[in-house]
């Protein structure tokens, strides 16, 4: 592993300083993750008495049980519409605010700020415009003829907290397709305008390739925030209703866990959770490669 | 005395030998420069006296004292880096006075020794500016007040001007070289420039491969090179190296005496003329590859006889030869130098 | 821009006008409602224009909530949400500089499994492990203070992963000159690397700070004492009220109040935020 080429002799040092991080992190992180894998494996049993060492039990009750691969199918949905929606809106802004470069702060500045928002927040805002009794997006849905309510309405509860999630993405996509934007060479487009290529063949055909890494990068981020990051927004407004149509895994977890009491199977979720989140690290630090170098 | 003893010194990374056992003594206000091509381990070695790499065997004493275990604060030296290595968010003030402070010296005696540094190397005026302001050399000043300023028992250089251009370079090396004789500081200087090595050093060292090849002073060196290696690293442009038929067979009259073993010989570009002086030469056959003017005087390529080997001359002026001209080549016996090229050693 | 296409302008001018409507509209909408009395809403239609109610409403608000829905004041969980964000600020760069300090500038057993500990943390972001997690905050006896709610999320595997990177970009002759003149390994981190990294410390805080304040799944579970409900988490409890239509124009000022402060801090630092955003991600 890379480290400087000179370096202080102490011994002792060294381990004092690493100890605060490495003592959080196994209190409050590796030891829960252990017991988390640990109690998947434990099932109580009806009254509570005894557990029981059940191996794959709790796993395979999960993959068998209608209601989990339903809240699986509405995640995967909602991490797609989310990461699909918010990345193409936000290169769409990013494209525009390139050309117009002069006044681009300005529109960078009023674009940046849904950021500092919190996702259950950013929930209740929308959850408020379409409330269907004094929403002001339901009211004009209503006067288009589309009539809304996503308090019974499974499909509009969805929408809801697509948009809501997908509002708050759109700045923090927009600030790296911006950046990645700014560093494709101008020469470049310059050729390519020499070449006979107009502004919109130019994008697709030399810039876009470009910034491909920073596209992977974002649906990769953007797949986590969606899975993980908007537990809020469901919290906060729907409540994995109606019917559960909005019950994605984070919330299931948390659900099953607190509300549930049912450990075993949410020890076990966490762990489905866990290997995701792996699995996403994994392909994010493999295949883009301007992180960290070891 | 600050004298400075390396005796037997190795240095290892893990199974690679980087300096292979070096025994060298500096004597008390000398400067002594180690010069040798990339990877000779001339910074490795000059690390170890500083304390910034360990010393896997053998001993360093700095001012009759051990300090293989020492600190490189504790060992009464200072360091002039490459790359300046100046604190780039205090001022050249406080750059100077950054090791004076950490050794609990009297603000009094600061301010002294940073005004006599200030003096010395001209940076006065800019002792409140950020190093950023400064330019290349300014900051190389800077980085040398520093170490004046300690007034230590030994000075440390390590390529100091290898990132200056080529005229600020020459400027540079005449500063320093007066520094250090106003100040008989002993000092150790490392540099691949086989010229600056030559204009700084009151003594040189040759290193190669982990090795001392040669140690004399720079006329020492380059009148009598020791191998093969120093020969063609010390002067420019380099001395040409032709094997020893080439010369006997040129050697008509027979009076030609090499000691034996001998199957290489050294002749310096300027000891190849192309008009035949007094002393005794060898007359070659030789046919004109290329001439380069450089000013007052010329380099010439030539391909020697039948064995194509191409040799350097220096010339005066700015001859008129043709390419693919056939010329007589002088060269002088008195200024051979005979090598084995088995050993790499000069056979006299 | 190459070639001068005025109606490619007009329409990315068009475009940036119509992202910034909708990235404002709720918000402004949000606020327009907050501005209105309670009655103003029986109509079933919003207003678009803001009401007098502004002063009363967000004061309400701040000292005494909405004691009906059982939402408790905003001023004092503004506080909290402050003392936590600062603290997990603070707290993450603090122990994250000192690790990447570590790792980079010292050679020792483990380091290198040091290291991947603090790698896998990324792993494992908090909704992941929520259960027993909150198990090991409720046996130490953390619950409902402070501490439980700043500690366990302080190890953070991007800020360190920051540091180190900048630590590396750092030339090795600065430490090496510090060493010769003197400076042990704290004395060199406080003269020399701390003022180094202030720039990175900055834009660190900045992000972390709206990291901290937005916290919302752990603060809702180890806190069921409401002196120490955070304001994001807090919020939910008026919103989501099961059977009367809750008071919307309460609920707005809450909200905006509730999301100014980290709106704020990025406005403000802008350039600081982005710059930061693009070099941790990296």
């Amino acid at each position: 592993m890379q480290t400087k080429r000179t370096v202080f002799p102490n011994k002792l040092l060294p381990y004092l300083l690493i100890a605060p991080q490495i003592f959080v992190t196994v209190v409050f992180f590796l030891w829960p993750a252990a017991t988390a894998f640990w109690q998947s494996f434990l099932r109580q049993d009806a009254f509570g008495f005894k557990t029981n060492f059940v191996w794959f039990e709790n796993y395979r009750r999960l993959f068998a049980d209608p209601i989990y691969i339903n809240a699986f199918g509405h995640t995967l949905i909602f991490a797609i519409l989310v990461t699909v929606l918010s990345t193409a809106i936000a290169l769409l802004l990013a494209a525009a605010a390139m050309r117009v470069l002069r006044t681009s702060r300005i529109y960078s500045t009023l674009l940046i700020w849904p950021y500092a928002v919190a996702p259950a927040i950013a929930g209740i805002l929308w959850w408020f415009m379409f409330n269907p009794s004094i929403g002001i997006v339901a009211y004009m849905l209503r006067a288009m003829g589309v009539s809304w309510n996503h308090l019974i309405n499974p499909d509009d509860a969805m929408t809801l907290i697509v948009i809501a999630a997908t509002w708050k993405q759109i700045s923090y996509n927009f600030l790296f397709f911006l950046a990645a934007l700014q560093s494709v060479p101008r020469s470049l487009q310059e050729a390519g305008a020499i070449d006979g290529a107009g502004p919109v063949k130019r994008f697709w055909t030399i810039v876009f390739p470009l910034i491909s890494p920073t596209t992977f990068y974002l649906i990769v981020i953007n797949i986590v925030y969606a899975m993980f990051d908007t537990f809020g927004i469901v919290h906060a407004t729907t409540q994995g209703g109606p019917a559960r149509a909005t019950e994605i895994l984070v919330y299931k977890v948390y659900f099953d866990g607190f509300i549930g009491l049912n450990l075993g199977s949410s020890a076990a979720q966490s762990v489905i959770l866990m290997v995701i989140v792996v699995a996403l690290t994994a392909v994010q630090f493999r295949f883009i490669e301007r992180r960290v170098q070891y | 005395m600050a004298t400075i003893n390396i005796i037997d010194v190795k240095k290892n990374y893990g199974a690679v030998p980087a300096v292979k056992g070096i025994n060298l003594s500096v004597a008390d206000g000398e400067l002594i420069v180690l010069v040798g091509p990339s990877g000779c381990g001339k910074s490795t070695l000059l690390r170890m006296v500083a304390g910034l790499e360990t010393i896997s065997e053998g001993d360093v004493e700095i001012a009759g004292r051990n300090v293989n275990k020492a600190e490189p604060a504790d060992r009464d030296i200072a360091m002039v880096f490459q790359n300046y290595a100046l604190y780039p968010h205090m001022t050249v003030r406080g750059n100077l006075e950054y090791g004076l402070k950490n050794r609990g010296t009297e603000r009094a005696e600061i301010n002294r020794r940073v005004a006599e540094a200030a003096e010395i190397l001209e940076i006065g005026p800019m002792l409140d500016r950020k190093p950023r302001e400064l330019s290349g050399g300014q900051r190389q000043r800077v980085a040398m007040g520093r170490a004046i300023v300690r007034e230590p028992a030994a000075f440390l250089f390590d390529e100091p001007l290898s990132n200056l251009d080529a005229k600020l370079r020459v400027q540079m090396r005449v500063e320093i070289r007066r520094l250090q004789r106003r100040l008989k500081t002993t000092s150790i200087y490392v540099t691949h420039d086989q010229l600056e090595a030559m204009t700084l050093a009151d003594r040189l060292v040759v290193m190669n491969g982990g090795l001392v090849e040669q140690v004399g002073t720079p006329v020492a060196v380059y009148d009598r090179p020791a191998s093969l290696f120093v020969a063609s690293f010390i002067g420019s442009p380099p001395m040409n190296l032709v094997p020893v038929d080439v010369v006997r067979a040129a050697d008509s009259a027979g009076t030609l005496v090499l000691p034996a073993g001998t199957d290489m010989v050294g002749l310096r570009p300027d000891a190849l003329l192309v008009i035949k002086p007094v002393e005794p030469t060898v007359r070659l056959n030789a046919t004109v590859e290329l001439l380069e003017p450089i000013g007052g005087e010329s380099h010439l390529h030539v391909r020697l006889g039948k064995s194509q080997r191409t040799v350097v001359l220096t010339v005066p002026g700015r001859p008129d030869f043709a390419e693919n001209a056939n010329i007589d080549v002088f060269a002088r016996v008195d200024a051979m130098h005979p090598f084995n090229s088995d050993t790499g050693k000069r056979t006299d | 821009m190459v070639e001068n296409r005025p109606f490619l302008n007009f329409l990315a001018h068009l475009v940036l006008i119509l992202g910034v409507t909708i990235v404002v509209f709720p918000v402004y909408v949000a606020f327009i409602a907050s501005s209105h009395g309670p009655n103003d809403f029986l109509s079933g239609v919003v207003p678009l224009t803001p009401g007098s109610h502004i002063i009363e409403n967000y004061s309400t608000m701040l000292s005494s909530g909405m004691t009906s829905s059982g939402a408790p004041p905003i001023g004092p969980m503004m506080i909290n949400s402050l003392i936590m964000a600062v603290g997990v600020a603070v707290g993450k760069i603090a122990i994250s500089i000192l690790s990447a300090f570590a790792i980079v500038y010292f050679r020792f057993p483990f380091r290198t499994l040091a290291f991947w500990m603090i790698f896998i943390t990324l792993m494992l972001p908090v909704e992941v492990r929520i259960v027993p997690t909150y198990k090991v905050v409720a046996d130490l006896g953390m619950l409902n203070n402070y501490g439980g709610l700043i500690i366990p999320l302080i190890a953070s595997a991007t800020a360190t992963f920051l540091f180190r990177q900048f630590f590396l970009t750092v030339p090795d002759e600065l430490m090496e000159a510090a060493r010769v003149d003197g400076a042990g390994p704290m004395k060199f981190f406080r003269d020399i690397l701390l003022p180094l990294s202030i720039t990175n410390i900055a834009a660190l805080f900045i992000i972390l700070f709206v990291l901290g304040w937005n916290q919302y799944l752990w603060p809702l579970i180890i806190t069921t004492d409401q002196s120490f409900y955070t304001v994001v988490m807090g919020i939910q409890r008026m919103a989501a009220v099961a059977d009367a239509e809750p008071r919307w124009n309460l609920v707005m000022a809450a909200v905006i109040l509730a999301a100014l402060p980290p709106v704020l801090v990025i406005v403000a630092m802008q350039r600081l935020f982005v710059k930061g955003l693009v070099e941790t991600e990296k």
